[in-house]
């Protein structure tokens, strides 16, 4: 990430009520911490984190549409939606968020393989959460 | 349009239920799992009572002929749609010319017979007596008063509005609103007329007791085994109004319970009567699996026809959210 939008974040910080802004991408981990003053960078990228995300294939996350809680399986029984080394298609169901008695899915955005789940099972979660973790099947040819 | 693949299915088409023909001589038929019909319906924006297939016994197949949305709820088939697996409780949406296959009830969370297939807008038969259920016994409602056979087509209630949402579903009720006692699936009774006429013992064993579901069991009625229950002396009666839930005793002690294709009249004695709302606890129960009774009050019997409207309320609001 370049030092300027580093910058550019922490202005934007210093607007809101936001006391931890955390970014994760692809080679890059940043956290701001904002205490109501001055914005300040509150940690280095992990060595590990950035070998994991630099690998050579580029990997893919499911995230949360909304607010709920995260179920691995759907609630009439065990089997997880999505197991790790399992090929899904886009638009399958890898898990469920159930905001009360509505369910929505997790969906694979394209053709990939299950590395995992990143939330554990019956966790409430927020909108945008990072919940599974793929492969995608196109760029790991 | 939907195509019955299968042979011999028992399947048949039922809305709610016909409500207000006993004064006829007309039972009341529906679905045995009305909370499964509704929640399948609001998951399509139908109507709560828009006629759906009711699903008995598996493989049951079904071709659609055009392209349609869907929900399945009731027991959870291991439904596929050309080979790829369905979520149960959930919309989905078939291309003309795809097969839907409903599998054998799979033992999860919820031990359930009856599987629902609602679609957009209903199944369009004739409405008779204000219900499109079919009448078994009197061989009208439904398609051609029968059950389903293999070749059947069924048309759809043509929609006012374009395209239905699907890909979300509901947290079975059954999860929801549990029911049990010793592990066991119960159901709340309210006792009957002939209550005190049963010897102390019997009265005892009817709440304490097991009941098993026979084989002889169907949508007119569920006939139990367990210890048999005694009158304190004969009872002789006349036939009298009946209507489904109501608990009868026979000479052989075993009790039958009237279910939605029972008849409007009976002359057993009556030692309870199944409340309205858990009869669909008992219409999902298997054959063979085991239930207990609890004994309830008019009170906590309205209450818990209550708490089913408000779990329908508030599936149907987050449900409208979600259709937005």
């Amino acid at each position: 990430m370049q030092i300027d939008q580093v910058e550019q974040l922490s202005q934007w910080l210093v607007a809101t009520d936001i006391a931890v802004l955390e970014l994760r991408g692809p080679g890059v981990q940043i956290r701001l911490r904002h205490d109501g003053a001055r914005v300040e960078q509150i940690e280095e990228v992990a060595p590990a984190a950035v070998e994991t995300m630099s690998a050579q294939v580029p990997r893919l996350v499911a995230a949360a549409s909304s607010v709920g809680v995260f179920l691995h399986s759907h609630p009439l029984n065990d089997a997880p939606l999505a197991r790790p080394g399992a090929s899904v298609r886009a638009g399958q169901a890898l898990g469920l968020l159930q905001i009360g008695a509505l369910l929505l899915p997790v969906t694979a955005t394209k053709d990939a393989t299950v590395i995992g789940a990143l939330v554990a099972d019956g966790e409430a979660v927020g909108f945008g959460t990072p919940l599974v973790e793929l492969e995608p099947l196109d760029e790991a040819l | 349009m939907i195509e019955i693949l299968s042979a011999s299915a028992l399947a048949t088409v039922q809305d709610l239920g016909r409500i207000g023909a006993l004064q006829w001589g007309v039972g009341t038929s529906g679905a045995m799992d009305p909370l499964a019909l509704a929640a399948g319906n609001l998951l399509l924006g139908n109507d709560e009572g828009a006629a759906a297939i009711e699903v008995p016994v598996f493989p049951f197949d079904v071709r659609f002929t055009g392209d349609c949305a869907f929900a399945l709820t009731g027991a959870d088939c291991a439904a596929r749609l050309d080979g790829t697996p369905l979520l149960p409780w959930w919309t989905h949406r078939a291309r003309a010319g795809q097969t839907l296959q409903l599998g054998l009830p799979q033992p999860g969370h919820w031990r359930a017979s009856r599987a629902y297939l609602c679609v957009a807008g209903g199944i369009d038969v004739p409405e008779v007596l204000g219900s499109r259920s079919t009448q078994l016994r009197g061989a009208f409602g439904g398609h051609e008063g029968r059950a389903l056979r293999q070749g059947d087509r069924l048309g759809t209630v043509a929609l006012g509005h374009e395209q239905v949402a699907t890909g979300f579903g509901l947290v079975p009720p059954a999860l929801a609103l549990p029911l049990q006692v010793d592990g066991v699936a119960a159901m709340r009774v309210l006792p009957a007329a002939e209550y005190a006429l049963f010897t102390d013992t019997s009265q005892q064993v009817f709440w304490r007791e097991e009941w098993k579901i026979t084989a002889q069991s169907d949508r007119y009625g569920y006939r139990l085994a367990g210890t048999p229950l005694e009158p304190k002396a004969a009872i002789e009666m006349r036939s009298h109004g009946i209507v489904p839930g109501v608990i009868q005793v026979p000479s052989g002690g075993q009790p039958i319970v009237q279910m939605r294709d029972a008849q409007p009249s009976g002359g057993y004695p009556k030692i309870g009567t199944v409340i309205e709302a858990d009869l669909w606890r008992l219409g999902q129960a298997p054959i063979g699996s085991r239930i207990r009774f609890i004994e309830t009050s008019w009170e906590e019997a309205v209450a818990a026809l209550e708490q089913s409207r408000r779990w329908l309320a508030e599936a149907r609001r987050l449900v409208n959210l979600q259709r937005g």
